[in-house]
């Protein structure tokens, strides 16, 4: 009996944190891996999940001081990137006020058409990334942060 | 087994009761508000001991927060409105640049001070124990208000609540006149 009372208040315990995720984990990033032909065009599929309870700033923003969430990738001169393309941003009303932000929660993607040199030797590239966000949830708003990721480019 | 389930009753109206109460709870009331000395970007000092004898209604903020800037105009609303009986406003800005600070002053003209908690030891400070453990404690304060009373103790404190946004401030001036009026 000791052991079922001692496993429920482990429980209540480990239950009393669900919402205070480590920051670190509000946004996650994967990518998944992108097979190409030397000298053709592809996408590279950036996809973010954000944390239930949370919402970043959309990556247009409607206010100078605002934050907004941007994406870089490094890339070697063998592979040359196109313009990103974020998804829209959805409203986030601020209770008694007029004002409204433009957030992102849940999941979605970010799309970034890149070409290879038709030189381009096949092979693996690991290419660094960089997501930089400001996240609020229901109590606080967190300072900037920046989120790494790496996208594996195959070259066929 | 009727021992076991009163006993998980017991913890589980405990444990909601607990988390109900945090909703509304304010932290740190009747405390000694941690003293602070800090500069506005002109240079000047303001410290929270010269401003003994007044209400001073505090509040953090960040030039990235979406919440403080909405609440900005509102704070110096209550600046206008409340600086003649008594009442001073200050804005601690959490661990920023000064020149991104200048043009927050730029934006909305505060007449009252903007004052620059660079490393954000000060915020650290006014951070109550056990509130978002997660968090580096200089976080836990942004977007928050206080009213400090004529003696020093924290009378008011509201963080952030963004599903019950009060960008017009109405429960801090319903507190500040409550304890305005209690002291005519």
């Amino acid at each position: 009996m000791i052991m079922i009372y001692s496993s429920f208040i482990f429980l209540i315990y480990i239950l009393s944190f669900d919402n205070q995720t480590d920051t670190d984990s509000v946004v996650r990033v994967t990518v998944p891996e992108i097979k190409v032909q030397a000298g053709k065009i592809a996408k590279i599929n950036v996809h973010v999940s954000v944390e239930k309870g949370y919402h970043i700033q959309a990556n247009k923003v409607n206010d100078e001081f605002i934050i907004p969430t941007t994406l870089e990738i490094n890339t070697p001169i063998t592979i040359i990137t196109g313009e990103k393309a974020f998804p829209e941003g959805k409203k986030f009303r601020l209770e008694g006020t007029s004002d409204s932000l433009l957030v992102y929660d849940g999941n979605f993607k970010i799309t970034i058409p890149f070409k290879t040199d038709k030189k381009i030797k096949k092979g693996r590239y690991n290419l660094e990334g960089k997501l930089q966000y400001q996240a609020c949830d229901a109590k606080t708003c967190f300072f900037p942060k920046t989120v790494a990721f790496s996208v594996a480019i195959k070259v066929v | 087994m009727n021992y076991f389930l009163k006993f998980v009753t017991t913890l589980i109206l405990a444990f909601t009761s607990v988390n109900l109460n945090a909703q509304d709870e304010q932290p740190m009331i009747g405390q000694k508000a941690p003293l602070f000395e800090l500069k506005t970007s002109e240079g000047k000092i303001y410290s929270l001991e010269q401003l003994k004898g007044k209400y001073v209604v505090i509040h953090f903020a960040a030039t990235w927060c979406p919440f403080c800037n909405a609440e900005a105009p509102f704070l110096e609303e209550l600046y206008q409105n409340y600086s003649g009986k008594n009442v001073q406003v200050v804005i601690v800005d959490v661990k920023e640049d000064k020149s991104l600070v200048q043009k927050l002053q730029e934006r909305f003209n505060f007449s009252f001070p903007l004052l620059l908690d660079e490393d954000g030891s000060v915020a650290a400070k006014y951070a109550p124990e056990g509130v978002q453990p997660a968090l580096a404690r200089h976080e836990v304060p942004i977007a928050s208000n206080l009213i400090i009373d004529k003696e020093g103790m924290i009378r008011f404190y509201s963080l952030l609540n963004t599903a019950g946004f009060d960008a017009k401030l109405t429960k801090l001036k319903q507190r500040l006149d409550e304890l305005l009026s209690a002291t005519d």
